[in-house]
């Protein structure tokens, strides 16, 4: 089998008709790889380490696990709130009744049944993570019918009586002036009730607009502002000034005795 | 130079911009009015003077308008003559709206360009006649640019003409032909448009709002400028409040619907008092394509609550069949179209299906949608009201009846409600005491119970 192989460079040798036939042992001898004869430079390299292998040089790879993955399996039940899936980056995104908390974690908004799956007509190449709200529906949805929502809410007999009198009796503390009991106190305390609002820190206050018809409710006389009046305005700054120049007075005159001495300090 | 001074001015004015203009001073937002064409004739009947207010209906409007000029303050006497037809500056605008209750009239160009010549007392040049070489070279080129166009609408309709004379057989089927006649005939129409657009004068008179609808040229002006920003928010709203999967499969609107409860324009979305909805809004069809249309007007609620189910549907609020809408005759007003089908005797004379019921929502529960959907009538064919009368109102799909009536929607507009002081008495006065003292909570959702992990898992 092999001597084909073998005879080839001879075959190659003989056929070329270059190479006279008293040559054809150097030629053997060269193809054959002869070559061990002549000692060639031999150089051989140490390939040093550049880069430090062993101890901190690489930093942990095996640090605590970050206990990713689906926390909640397909089919499983959920409510809102409870997370399906933790991940990091954007392996799956949030489908029906489902959003990214702050780490990308997907949570379910709706109490249903967790799907996982892929919606093309959305995009082509995202996995979703969805909630359908009855056990047997598959997700997604088909793509124009209309939205299968839920109400989440319940239907309660209002009960109006006590809430009235609790908006009084807050209403009666906070009357300004007027204790006459006159017709206008009495549209403001049913009006009141109304505008009370929740502002920020849950804590309930009045409407701004409400506020504003203060003065209007307790009669104050203003007089009315006149756009381009200079002589007014003057009058009104300079009093500002002279105001301000009485309060720095009294701010400064118990300091009296200290202040000289730090400017004597300051001089030389 | 003494003879082109004045006429500078004028042209100068031309550059100024004025987009946005008319939603700044509060005018209303329209592409083209008569109103506009209206207080002009006035104008030019009586030019010194400003124009009387308006015509006082009652005596008690007569008597306030009397009273009204003795309380004009000493600073705004100040302000001095404004006049509607020459205001330039928007504080001037401003002004004249606080003190004289009168939109100014016409684009601010215009406005500008009159204010100058009048200050400078010059004689109005007209437009073609400016003396700026530049400008008149420029004139040339596209009144050659318009003698081309009409030599192309002519061969145009020759070949038209030429098609239709021709044996169908010849041209390569019946439904060939008309393909090719209906492309040919869309050629047409876009060398009609063509040939106009690029005229000054046509422009000057589109942003005057003298435009007439009737002509394509300002019908594709007005459509563009549409297209350019309300129809984009529109679309934005269609997508946000989920008009689109919710009430119908698909939308592509292609007229403009203004929404207005008396004269308090409503943006698409808004929440709307109930007693301001009490009564039927009035609405503004512009559409952009030619001829007249026969419309359905249907007010749909799409958030019912079904508490006991757990779910939402529907409730139609009104339906309004055959109404006639052209791109100059944009008006529904619903309230006297209900008026007038209370008067009419005939079912046929008719048009309103399902009367006004006024829009209510519980306390507590969340807002309702409702959508005003504007549908064409298939090849402008009337429909029979007897039957749309027999539509029940609660649980109305508007998706089959849509497809029942054979309807194509054109336009839609969009209010919200929700609970609010009025609420109470609208709902009283319509029969819904029961409802009064519902009161609409959260449900509490029931925590899971707890497992340990190998639970779970089992």
């Amino acid at each position: 089998m092999l001597l084909p192989r073998i005879f080839a460079p001879v075959r190659a040798a003989t056929n070329s008709p270059r190479i006279p036939s008293s040559r054809v042992l150097d030629v053997l001898r060269h193809a054959n790889g002869s070559a061990a004869h002549v000692p060639a430079p031999t150089l051989s390299f140490v390939r040093h380490a550049t880069h430090q292998a062993q101890g901190r040089a690489n930093g942990a790879k095996d640090g605590p696990g970050k206990r990713l993955g689906a926390k909640k399996a397909g089919g499983e039940y959920v409510i809102p709130g409870n997370i399906i899936f933790r991940q990091r980056g954007t392996a799956w995104f949030p489908g029906e009744n489902c959003k990214f908390g702050r780490d990308h974690c997907v949570f379910a908004t709706e109490s249903g049944y967790v799907r996982y799956y892929k919606d093309p007509s959305l995009h082509p190449k995202r996995q979703y993570i969805g909630v359908a709200l009855e056990k047997e529906d598959k997700l997604p949805y088909p793509q124009n019918a209309a939205r299968r929502r839920r109400l989440g809410f319940v239907a309660v007999q209002k009960e109006s009586q006590p809430k009235e009198t609790e908006a009084q009796t807050a209403v009666a503390d906070l009357q300004v002036g007027d204790a006459t009991g006159s017709e206008t106190s009495i549209t403001a305390t049913a009006r009141i009730p109304s505008t009370l609002m929740v502002g920020k820190g849950y804590a309930y206050r009045h409407a701004n607009y409400d506020i504003g018809r203060v003065a209007e409710r307790a009669n104050v006389q203003v007089k009315e502002f006149v756009p381009g009046d200079r002589w007014a305005a003057w009058r009104k700054s300079q009093a500002r000034k002279n105001r301000n120049e009485e309060a720095k007075k009294l701010r400064n005159a118990g300091k009296k005795s200290a202040k000289p001495k730090a400017r004597k300090r300051r001089g030389p | 130079m003494a003879p082109v001074k004045p006429s500078v001015r004028p042209f100068s004015a031309c550059f100024r911009c004025v987009r946005g203009d008319a939603l700044f001073n509060g005018a209303p937002r329209r592409f083209l009015s008569s109103s506009a064409a209206a207080r002009e004739e006035l104008q030019t009947t009586s030019s010194t003077p400003p124009p009387p207010p308006p015509p006082a209906s009652t005596p008690g409007d007569v008597a306030k308008d009397a009273a009204a000029p003795k309380e004009i303050p000493e600073y705004m006497k100040q302000w001095g003559e404004l006049d509607p037809n020459a205001v330039e500056l928007k504080r001037d605008e401003r002004r004249l709206i606080r003190r004289e209750g009168i939109q100014p009239i016409g684009s601010r160009r215009r406005r500008a360009i009159i204010a100058r010549d009048s200050a400078a007392k010059a004689e109005q040049i007209s437009f073609d006649q400016l003396p700026y070489q530049c400008f008149q070279e420029a004139r040339k080129v596209l009144l050659a640019d318009r003698e081309e166009k009409l030599k192309d609408i002519k061969t145009q309709i020759m070949r038209i003409e030429n098609l239709k004379a021709q044996d169908s057989t010849v041209s390569g089927g019946e439904a060939k032909k008309a393909t090719r006649l209906r492309s040919m005939q869309n050629h047409l129409n876009d060398l009609i448009v063509l040939a106009d657009v690029n005229d000054p004068l046509v422009k000057k008179k589109f942003e005057d709002g003298e435009g007439d609808m009737n002509k394509p040229i300002y019908r594709y002006l007005a459509d563009q400028k549409w297209r350019k920003w309300k129809r984009l928010v529109l679309e934005q709203r269609i997508e946000q409040f989920n008009l689109v999967p919710d009430l119908l499969p698909a939308l592509d609107p292609i007229a403009d619907v203004d929404l207005a409860f008396g004269r308090k324009n409503i943006p698409i979305g808004d929440f709307v008092d109930s007693a301001i909805s009490e009564n039927p809004p009035r609405l503004n069809v512009q559409t952009f394509e030619r001829g007249q249309k026969l419309v359905t007007v249907v007010v749909v609620d799409a958030d019912v609550p079904l508490p006991e189910k757990d779910k939402l549907t529907y409730r139609c609020h009104f339906i309004a069949s055959n109404i006639p809408i052209a791109p100059d005759q944009t008006s529904i007003a619903l309230s006297r179209i209900q008026q007038q089908s209370r008067k009419a005797e005939k079912v046929e004379e008719q048009q309103v299906a399902l009367e006004w019921s006024p829009p209510w929502a519980h306390k507590g529960a969340p807002y309702h949608r409702l959508a005003i959907f504007v549908l064409e009538q298939q090849d402008a064919k009337a429909l029979n009201i007897s039957e749309i009368k027999t539509e029940k109102r609660n649980g109305f799909i508007l998706r089959s009846f849509v497809d029942r009536m054979k309807l194509k929607p054109i336009g839609v507009t969009l209010f919200r409600t929700k609970w609010d002081e009025s609420m109470e008495g609208v709902m009283m006065k319509n029969g819904l005491e029961k409802e009064v003292n519902v009161e609409f909570k959260r449900k509490k959702i029931e925590p899971l119970p707890y497992k340990r992990r190998t639970e779970r898992m089992r």
